[in-house]
C-alpha cells in the first residue's frame, strides 16, 4: 500500500475525506483484502478506548480520539453502539457497510455472546475440555456458522441476525448491476462475432 | 415477521396432534390440540392482518407495527422498527429491501419463501418423533381477543419447550413463547395489537421513506451449495434427532468447502458443520440469544454444532460426530 492511499485512510477513518474520495475508497475497500487491513488498525482505537486492550499511550489516545468522536456523529453512534455490546464480527470493510452493520446491530443486538476457549491436545481425537477463562468474543468464523445456520431457517429474527453478520460484505447494488450488464454486452458480441446471437427482424 | 407456515410446516403440526391426539382439549371450545394445530398451520397462511408486535429477549423489548398480506400466495409484508433508527423491511415475495433510513441505504436480501415474526413456532418439515407433548392449557385473552393457550412440554433436556396462544375466531398465533428447562420464556414475541382483515390497502406496504436517491446495497457472492453423501455422522445424538439433510458449501473468500448437515426433531434443527481446522485446535461454546454452538475438533476436522437448542445438545451431537473410514 502507497503513502498515498495510507494517508487517504487516515483521512476516511478520521471523518476529514472529501465525500467523493470517500466514496472511491470504499469501493477500492470492497475490492482489496488488504486494503482493509489499515482500517481495521483504526478501528481497533475503538478497543482501546473501551479499555479492551492495554497498549503504552493508549490514555492519550483515547482522550484525543473521544474529543474528535465528539465531533462526528457518525463514528460516535457506531463506537457508541459497539462499546455498548460485547465485541462482535464486525470487519471493518467499507463506510456504508460498516454504518449498516452498526444500525442493525443497535436494533436487534445479537444477544448474548460467551465464547469458553478450552485447551486441547494435539494428539486427541476430540478435544478435551480444559475450561480456561470465559473471552466474550465471537470469531468471525462462529458468526459464519451462526448465520448458515440461520440462512436455512424460515425465523424472520434469526433471518435479521444474518442479514447483521454479511452487512459487513454487503456489495453496492449498482457496481454489480455495471459488472454483469459489460459481461452480456461482451457475449452478445463474441455472438454475434460467432454468427451464433440472437436473429434480430430486418425491416 | 408474521408470516406464514409453509404446508410443510402445517403438515409437520398436523403429525405432531396425531401423536398427541390423547391429550386433552377444555370443553365448549372445540378443537383437539391436533385440530389447534391445524387452524393455526391454515392462517397464518392466508390472513391478512396489521398490528404491533412486541418481542422481549434477554431482558431487551423491540417494537415493530407489521402490516402482512397474502395474494396470490405471494407475501407481501412491511415491517417498522419502532425503536432505534426506524429501520423498515418491505416485502415482496422472496425479495426483501432492508431501508436504513438514518444511512439513506438500502440493503436488498433474498429470504426464504416462508418465514415467521414467531421464530418460536415448530416449524420442521421432517417426521415428529415422540419427544413433546401437546396440549391445550387454557384460554386467556391477548390484543383484546380470545386466545386459546397451547403448550408443547419436551419430554427431557435436549430441547426447549414453547407455549403459544392461538386466536379462538381464526386460529392465528397471536403470542408465543420459547421455553428454558428453568420453564422460563427464552424468548417472548406477542401483538400488542392486531387488526385481522382482508381488506388491507396495498399503500399500507409501501416503504414510508423515499429511497430514489438511497444507496442500494446487496451480498456479492453467494455461498455456492449442494446436495452430497458424507461419510461423517453422529453416533449418539439424542433421540428423535435425525438427519434431514446433507450439503456441502463453499462459502465466499474460502478454500475449502464445509459440510453441512441438518438433524431435526420435528421441532428444531441443529446444523453440524465440518471443515478443515484453521484456528487451532481449541474446544469452545458460544451462544446468540436462545442458539448455541459447540466447536470441537475431531480428528483433522473441526466440528461444530448450532441450532435453537440447549447448549448440552449441540455439544453431544458435536463431540459424537464421527467419520466411517
Amino acid at each position: 500500500m502507497n503513502e498515498a492511499i495510507r494517508m487517504q485512510v487516515s483521512a476516511f477513518v478520521d471523518g476529514e475525506l472529501p465525500e467523493n474520495e470517500a466514496e472511491l475508497l470504499m469501493r477500492r475497500l470492497c475490492q482489496d483484502a488488504d486494503l482493509r487491513q489499515p482500517v481495521s488498525e483504526y478501528m481497533a482505537i475503538g478497543r482501546i478506548m473501551r479499555g479492551e486492550y492495554s497498549v503504552p499511550g493508549s490514555g492519550v489516545l483515547r482522550e484525543r480520539i473521544a474529543a474528535e468522536l465528539d465531533e462526528r456523529p457518525l463514528q460516535e453512534s457506531a463506537d457508541t453502539v459497539v462499546a455498548a455490546q460485547p465485541p462482535r464480527f464486525v470487519r471493518p470493510v467499507a463506510g456504508v457497510a460498516i454504518a449498516a452493520t452498526v444500525a442493525l446491530v443497535a436494533i436487534f443486538g445479537l444477544g448474548r455472546v460467551a465464547d469458553v476457549d478450552d485447551s486441547v491436545p494435539a494428539s486427541a481425537v476430540v478435544a478435551e475440555e480444559v475450561v480456561s477463562e470465559t473471552v466474550p468474543r465471537m470469531t468471525e468464523e462462529q458468526g459464519q456458522l451462526f448465520r448458515l445456520h440461520g440462512d436455512d431457517s424460515e425465523s424472520f429474527f434469526t433471518r435479521l441476525i444474518s442479514l447483521e453478520i454479511r452487512a459487513d460484505e454487503l456489495a453496492e447494488v449498482s457496481e454489480f448491476a455495471a459488472d454483469e450488464a459489460e459481461e452480456e454486452a461482451e457475449e452478445e458480441a463474441e455472438e454475434e462475432a460467432d454468427g451464433t446471437g440472437p436473429v434480430t427482424s430486418q425491416p | 415477521m408474521l408470516s406464514c407456515m409453509d404446508t410443510n410446516k402445517a403438515a409437520a403440526c398436523i403429525v405432531i396432534c396425531g401423536f398427541f391426539a390423547g391429550s386433552r382439549a377444555f370443553a365448549g371450545d372445540a378443537g383437539s390440540p391436533q385440530e389447534w394445530l391445524d387452524r393455526m398451520g391454515s392462517a397464518v397462511q392466508v390472513t391478512n392482518y396489521a398490528g404491533t408486535v412486541v418481542r422481549v429477549r434477554d431482558g431487551e423489548v423491540d417494537t415493530f407495527k407489521v402490516v402482512h398480506t397474502v395474494k396470490d400466495g405471494v407475501v407481501r409484508e412491511k415491517v417498522v422498527i419502532q425503536d432505534g433508527n426506524g429501520l423498515e423491511i418491505i416485502r415482496n415475495g422472496n425479495e426483501v429491501h432492508c431501508i436504513l433510513p438514518d444511512r439513506r441505504s438500502v440493503l436488498v436480501e433474498e429470504w426464504n419463501n416462508q418465514s415467521t415474526l414467531f421464530s418460536t413456532l415448530p416449524s420442521s418439515d421432517i417426521h415428529f418423533g415422540n419427544e413433546y407433548d401437546v396440549l391445550i392449557k387454557d384460554f386467556e385473552r391477548v390484543a383484546g381477543r380470545k386466545a386459546a393457550k397451547l403448550a408443547i412440554l419436551p419430554h427431557d433436556g435436549f430441547r426447549y419447550g414453547y407455549r403459544i396462544w392461538l386466536d379462538t375466531e381464526t386460529g392465528f398465533p397471536l403470542q408465543t413463547q420459547l421455553i428454558g428447562d428453568d420453564n422460563q420464556p427464552l424468548e417472548h414475541v406477542k401483538f400488542a395489537d392486531i387488526s385481522i382483515r382482508q381488506d388491507i390497502l396495498s399503500s399500507a406496504l409501501d416503504p414510508t421513506h423515499s429511497t430514489e436517491d438511497f444507496k442500494w446495497y446487496t451480498e456479492p457472492r453467494p455461498t455456492m451449495k449442494r446436495e452430497v453423501e458424507s461419510d461423517w455422522n453422529a453416533v449418539d445424538v439424542p433421540s428423535g434427532f435425525r438427519v434431514i439433510s446433507t450439503q456441502q458449501k463453499l462459502l465466499p473468500d474460502a478454500e475449502d468447502p464445509l459440510t453441512h448437515i441438518v438433524y431435526g426433531d420435528g421441532l428444531v434443527t441443529v446444523s453440524v458443520f465440518i471443515g478443515p481446522v484453521t484456528d487451532g485446535r481449541k474446544a469452545r461454546r458460544s451462544s446468540m440469544g436462545a442458539s448455541n454452538s459447540y466447536s470441537t475438533v475431531i480428528g483433522d476436522y473441526r466440528v461444530t454444532a448450532v441450532g435453537q437448542v440447549p447448549q448440552i445438545t449441540v455439544e453431544q451431537i458435536a463431540k459424537s460426530m464421527r467419520q466411517s473410514r
